[in-house]
């Protein structure tokens, strides 16, 4: 018998799953957020370019990019190569079987390579040396420190955040000779992306499969019928889809669920972009690095908080709004308040069109159903990054994609 | 540690304690977990704070998660399979323990007990070596039952094996201080597992939530969290 054959997951036993499936039917949760709530998502860089921690709640990823140069593929000659790596040793403590393990293991490297490779996110192009002879082989190690859930989240926001942050050695190919410089002959340089994806992962429950749950907790994840996981990048384009499990589940709920993800992984995008720019600003500075693995785990103080860095900018919006519209906003809604809460002040509102809708078929029984109403404070950034979504949106839209044109323009009628 | 002298020692695993082994000359003294002698030495063999209760007990209390099993606890155990006439129960020890088909109140070769993978029960370790697998029963010397047995409905989480201990103390503050906010039902297992159940779901996840939140927390902040427990049920 295994050693670790012992320990029951959590959620794994049948008075958890009872539980669950009843908190699921009065759509409350175990820590109290609700059916649309994120936990927060923190991040934190390492000395070493390309190395970074990210904890969603207590998951805890571990990412770290590295390259050097190989030979390509025959099929490919003129494209590096991406391998993607994942380790999940950190948590042998949970897996009940060996075939957990290896499920665990066999999905989460199928949604990144799925997520990064097979949607070309990354410019392989770029990373030719010399074709069919020298190019560069950038490699992804993901190693799980620890899981409470939506592991899938974790590892892929944490794989973008290392492949983002990591740069590269220049190098030059002359009379058949390979010289690679040093940091200090010459500026070492950043990887190339044609799109940014991440993922968004939410479970459903036989009890109640109209309200997913969104980044679930391992325990809910483990008593979950079904989950989904999307993977969309910052144009609203769906990378990948991973939708399994036994709950029935409309078409609705599985477009509603894709809007809201795009919405999420959008902010994420741009959260990550913002953390990389604060990341460089302390290097500029000669802020002092942390050196080791340890010490990047233990000290907090350089570690990115989503809610503390994208708050700011909400709040930044809404003071903006206010100075611009004072007549528009609500009188109910106090400065102070929306200081202190600017999460909640969406919700109050009115639920704002969404207007992903270009690249969505719309259908009449998600609207109202819709969880997360997004914040009207995002409609004007949106329009403005739609241009770009449109060009990329396939031919095959074409025909949804005038018709919520012509929804957005009676939009402003009907408010 | 009300009844313990607060001296807060810190021992590490095959550290020499030298203070008790004085003591030992003049009286005799009860070694507790964590500490071993050596011939003339005593030796701690787990790292933590040294525990001293009068006249000559001693131990060390450190945080653990993995249950050694030990003959007399109280244990919560989840099944994990039938095996002919036993069935396996994960206990949390580094071995499934096993209790049979016989161990349960009424229970006959025809009229056997109605468990299944995935059941939590409430049993009695009835021994406990290194070397086999522990074995539970869920009646006392009497062939009742009293509070053994399975558990149905509720919740059921795991936690340190100290938080357990601490809820299991007689006259634990947390419990009395939960026990003014709400009713409730709880069977704390020294393997630290707590299975709960209260008047509501809401109100057994906001009392899961709090027990949870006293793993960190010392004699004092309990009655700060038991008392926002009643203002978030209140709301």
């Amino acid at each position: 018998m295994f050693m670790n054959s012992n320990l029951f997951e959590p959620g794994k036993s049948k008075l958890e799953r009872n539980f669950i499936q009843s908190a699921a039917k009065q759509n409350t949760r175990l820590d109290g957020r609700k059916s649309g709530d994120f936990r927060d998502v923190k991040l934190t860089f390492g000395a070493d370019w390309g190395t970074v921690i990210v904890a969603i709640g207590d998951t805890k990823v571990l990412a770290q990019v590295s390259c050097d140069i190989g030979t390509p593929s025959s099929a490919r000659p003129n494209e590096g190569t991406l391998h993607l790596n994942v380790s999940l040793g950190g948590v042998a403590y949970l897996n009940e079987s060996q075939t957990t393990h290896d499920q665990r293991f066999l999905t989460l490297n199928s949604l990144l390579e799925r997520t990064f490779r097979n949607s070309r996110s990354l410019d392989l192009e770029s990373l030719c040396v010399a074709a069919e002879q020298h190019v560069w082989c950038v490699r992804v190690d993901i190693t799980v420190l620890n899981h409470d859930g939506n592991l899938y989240d974790a590892s892929t926001v944490a794989a973008l955040a290392a492949l983002m942050h990591f740069r590269r050695p220049d190098v030059t190919f002359l009379d058949e000779e390979i010289r690679i410089y040093s940091d200090k002959e010459r500026e070492l340089i950043p990887l190339l992306f044609l799109h940014y994806p991440v993922s968004v992962t939410y479970c459903l429950y036989k009890s109640n499969s109209h309200y997913p749950y969104v980044d679930p907790i391992l325990l809910e994840e483990n008593a979950a019928d079904s989950i989904i996981v999307l993977s969309f990048n910052s144009y609203n384009e769906l990378c990948s889809l991973n939708a399994g499990g036994s709950t029935p589940t409309k078409a609705g709920i599985i477009m509603q669920c894709a809007r809201n993800a795009a919405k999420r992984s959008k902010s994420l995008v741009d959260f990550l972009k913002k953390a990389l720019l604060l990341d460089e600003q302390r290097r500029n500075n000669k802020e002092p690095i942390m050196e080791g693995l340890v010490s990047l785990l233990t000290n907090k103080s350089q570690t990115i908080s989503y809610n503390h860095l994208m708050k700011e900018d909400v709040s930044d919006i809404v003071m903006r709004e206010k100075q611009e519209i004072p007549e528009k906003v609500k009188t109910e809604d106090k400065p102070v308040a929306v200081d202190a809460e600017p999460h909640k002040k969406p919700s109050k509102a009115t639920p704002a069109p969404i207007n992903d809708s270009a690249w969505l078929p719309r259908d009449k029984e998600a609207s109202p159903t819709v969880v997360t109403s997004s914040a009207p404070t995002k409609t004007n950034r949106n329009k403005s990054q739609r241009g770009a979504g449109q060009q990329k949106s396939t031919q095959k839209h074409s025909k949804q994609q005038n018709q919520s044109d012509s929804e957005e323009e009676t939009k402003p009628v009907i408010k | 540690m009300a009844n313990s002298i607060s001296n807060t020692t810190i021992v590490m695993p095959g550290e020499r304690v030298t203070s008790i082994e004085d003591l030992a000359k003049s009286k005799r003294v009860i070694l507790g977990p964590g500490l071993r002698r050596l011939d003339d030495t005593v030796v701690a063999s787990k790292a933590g704070p040294l525990r001293h209760k009068d006249p000559n007990t001693f131990w060390v209390d450190n945080y653990q998660r993995r249950y050694v099993p030990a003959r007399g606890d109280l244990v919560l155990g989840l099944v994990k399979a039938k095996a002919g006439d036993l069935y396996r129960v994960d206990i949390g020890s580094a071995d499934t323990a096993s209790i049979s088909f016989l161990a349960f109140e009424a229970a006959t070769k025809k009229n056997r007990p109605d468990l299944n993978p995935g059941d939590l029960i409430y049993a009695r370790v009835l021994n406990a070596s290194a070397d086999i697998e522990p074995e539970l029963v869920c009646v006392n010397s009497n062939g009742k039952r009293g509070k053994l047995g399975v558990l149905s409905d509720g919740f059921f989480f795991k936690c340190s094996l100290n938080l357990g201990r601490v809820l299991l103390r007689e006259n634990c503050p947390a419990l009395t201080a939960l026990t003014r906010q709400l009713p409730y039902e709880i069977a704390v297992g020294v393997n630290g597992r707590i299975w709960l159940k209260a008047r509501s779901m809401r109100e057994t996840m906001a009392l899961s939530n709090s027990i949870l939140s006293l793993e960190q927390t010392n004699y004092s902040q309990i009655d700060r969290i038991c008392g926002d427990l009643g203002e978030v049920l209140q709301e």
